[in-house]
């Protein structure tokens, strides 16, 4: 058992899939001890799999699935495994195990309680494949799978019509950036003859493609990472995703599926080097973005939504690093980010179960109703906003590095200041939800601590935001059995380097995220009235912000404009001119003629005998006229 | 010359006056049993056609006059369930004049 094997991750949870989508009626908790039980599994070949790795990646070929003209179109179905999958299998597994034992007690009594482990399985599946397909077809594959299960997950309770309207709305943004993605790989087999993707990176780095060629290509391929992970100018999707059950949130919307386009340009960035004004398109894409949300998430009042912004700008910090080649601190941060930014959803969702209610205006003073909450919370929170020595401290300080050494000076600035607004909008949310005197007392008097099966996760995750983010010093990393920190696990070759801790940026970025707690602390100390002062303070920013930058008006404003215009005149062409002119025409101008002709019949013998007679003239005379 | 003192063409001749009467028949009258007695005519000319030729030209084979008798037999068939038809058609109308049996028609 190895990596050879890795092809058995996405095997066990489709077939589990199957299973319970047919059979949850009868099997005993209708069948979420099977996803999970799965789930163990998966861990466990993952863990045998970390256990035999070896730097340099591992190409197996499992079966030719396509071959056309002879070698020319050839489709093989193959697995990779490398230490960008080992970071993406611990993120994915170890998240996913959290998520569905928290969904035990979450989603207890829904009425499709079995078709939603049924999903999420099928989501591990989609999700697992992603990571260690070696393959650009099958990686699509893969992709739009898991954009299958975030459609049918984000529409879970489809009798909401915001449910099913925030589903409709996350699938076809991310089909926009879905079809980039597919002629980006059409265009990359154009050029090097085969879908491998180990192939085409040799192939690009041997200077196999024209320049041009190429950097148009790579940016057809961030367009689909652009719209899987949220960034701008394809955000809008995730907000309005929180419509989904919260445990899916913190899965899908959080630590796994929206990261899958990270994942894409991590894949690829041996690519991107080449290319690097592709690679500056991903910097400031992710650097725009970054900024953008965090100040979306400072005046959000939506729970889950204040998590939603913070994911779209933690992800945009990933692009950040990955624009400036620091594929190290990409992955690290997407680990960490998974870990805490997992923890954080599933808390809110305990607020949530506890009170149905997940505007902020009407919570407050929960922490003495809800202490495992709390504090796993604000763990969380302090992760988020990168305070020594949790996990989002590590990997964000690695961010900055990265970036302070490979970009402009200005890019450098502007990711701090994103920094200092994590702090204050986490800050922020959880002394409005957790501090401060009920602002709705029937909803604190209905609020009561979740069930152990909810907070025991919260508490796991808690311990990995805590502790997780060791694993960049050298010596940790020896002591789980690899060669180095996470510099060594992470990334081999040019563009890694073993993590070093660089104590000014790492003291500024520090001061800086205290700057923003202790703002946020002397701001909004459980005050009511400071968001209105907040709203007053600036009235046109606040509307700017509320309005999510009016991106969401403009884009209903074209599509109601340009694409329902365009759709009516087609409309119109397909009904008057194809369908009336021309199917029902022809259809009718037969029956009228038809209803004329009918008369020939006269029904009188003959009338009959005469037509034949003629008939028989005519080709007797025929007959003898050809001889 | 043939077996028969009487040349081919008079057999044909006759065949072709033998159905021209009967093709004027059918088209000629209104009853439903003479124009019955005119296909048969047609029919009669059509059988002489096909025992002429089988005796002249091909005269150690009976593929012809197997077939004529064929005819005749199929010819009887036919007969007799036409009668049948007209018979019930001059029960219900009266008449067997087929100009008046004209109801199968738009």
């Amino acid at each position: 058992m190895g990596m050879e094997q890795a092809w058995l991750l996405p095997a066990i949870p489709a077939a589990l899939f199957v299973v319970i989508v047919f059979f949850h009626r009868v099997m005993p908790r209708h069948g979420d001890w099977a996803a999970i039980l799965g789930m163990l599994a998966v861990i466990g070949i993952s863990g045998a799999i970390v256990l035999d790795f070896q730097n340099g990646g591992v190409n197996t070929y499992s079966f030719e699935w396509l071959n056309i003209g002879d070698g020319f179109f050839v489709i093989d179905f193959s697995t990779y495994v490398d230490s960008v999958t080992i970071v993406m299998l611990a993120a994915i597994t170890i998240v996913r195990l959290m998520v569905m034992v928290y969904s035990v007690g979450y989603m207890h009594g829904d009425s499709r309680y079995g078709w939603y482990f049924a999903v999420l399985s099928l989501f591990a599946a989609a999700m697992l494949t992603l990571v260690i397909s070696g393959n650009l077809i099958l990686l699509y594959l893969a992709w739009e799978g898991v954009g299958l299960a975030s459609y049918l997950l984000i529409g879970f309770w489809w009798e909401r019509q915001s449910a099913a309207e925030a589903a409709k709305k996350a699938f076809i943004t991310t089909r926009i950036g879905d079809v980039g993605l597919l002629i980006g790989i059409i265009l990359l087999w154009r050029g090097a003859g085969t879908f491998d993707i180990q192939q085409i990176i040799h192939f690009a780095e041997d200077g196999g493609f024209d320049e041009k060629y190429l950097t148009i290509t790579m940016l057809f391929l961030f367009a689909g990472a652009v719209g899987k992970s949220a960034q701008f100018p394809l955000h809008v999707w995730l907000p309005d995703a929180m419509e989904g059950p919260t445990p899916v949130s913190a899965l899908i919307h959080a630590a796994t599926m929206v990261v899958a386009g990270v994942y894409l340009v991590a894949r690829m960035l041996p690519i991107y080097d080449e290319v690097l004004i592709a690679r500056d398109v991903v910097l400031y894409t992710g650097l725009l973005t970054a900024i953008m949300a965090a100040t979306m998430g400072l005046v959000a009042n939506d729970i889950k939504r204040v998590l939603a912004y913070s994911t779209i700008s933690q992800l945009g910090f990933m692009f950040v690093a990955l624009g400036v080649g620091a594929i190290t601190a990409a992955m690290f941060h997407l680990l960490m980010h998974a870990f805490f930014k997992s923890l954080l959803f599933l808390g809110s969702g305990s607020v949530i179960h506890a009170t149905e209610e997940q505007e902020v205006e009407q919570l407050g003073g929960l922490s003495r109703k809800m202490p495992i909450t709390t504090v796993t919370f604000i763990i969380g929170s302090l992760a988020l906003a990168g305070i020594a020595p949790l996990a989002g401290f590590w990997s964000k300080d690695e961010i900055l590095v990265a970036t302070q050494g490979g970009a402009p000076g200005f890019a450098y600035a502007l990711l701090a200041g994103t920094a200092l607004l994590t702090a204050i909008y986490s800050t922020r949310l959880v002394l409005l939800t957790f501090f401060g005197e009920p602002k709705n007392q029937s909803v604190y008097d209905h609020a009561h601590e979740s069930p152990p099966i909810m907070t025991v996760p919260l508490i796991i995750l808690a311990g990995l935001a805590l502790t997780a983010g060791f694993i960049a010093l050298d010596g940790v990393g020896e002591v789980l059995g690899f060669a180095g920190g996470i510099g060594e696990i992470v990334i081999h070759g040019a563009t890694g380097h073993a993590y070093k801790l660089h104590m000014d940026i790492a003291a500024a970025a520090t001061a800086s995220s205290v700057i923003g707690i202790v703002i946020g602390l002397v701001y909004w100390r459980g005050r009511a009235e400071r968001a209105e002062r907040a709203r007053n303070w600036a009235p046109e920013l606040h509307t700017l912000l509320v309005n999510r930058y009016y991106i969401d008006h403009l884009y209903q404003a074209t599509i109601d404009r340009v694409v329902l215009g365009l759709a009516g005149v087609v409309a119109w062409f397909d009904k008057k001119v194809v369908n009336e002119t021309g199917v029902d025409g022809g259809a009718q101008s037969l029956g009228y003629l038809g209803l004329r002709l009918k008369f020939l019949q006269t029904g009188k013998i003959p009338n009959y005998a005469l037509g034949m007679a003629i008939g028989l003239v005519t080709i007797t005379l025929v007959a003898f006229g050809m001889n | 010359m043939s077996p028969l003192d009487v040349p081919l063409d008079n057999f044909l001749t006759l065949a072709a006056v033998l159905f021209a009467i009967g093709f004027y028949g059918v088209l000629a009258r209104r009853s439903a049993i003479q124009i019955l007695i005119a296909v048969e005519l047609m029919l009669a000319a059509v059988t002489i056609n096909l025992v002429a030729f089988s005796a002249y030209r091909d005269q150690d084979q009976f593929t012809g006059i197997v077939f004529a008798i064929f005819v005749i037999t199929v010819a009887a068939a036919e007969i007799a369930l036409a009668l049948g038809i007209v018979l019930r058609i001059f029960r219900e109308r009266g008449t067997a004049n087929v100009d008046e049996a004209d109801t199968l028609k738009w």
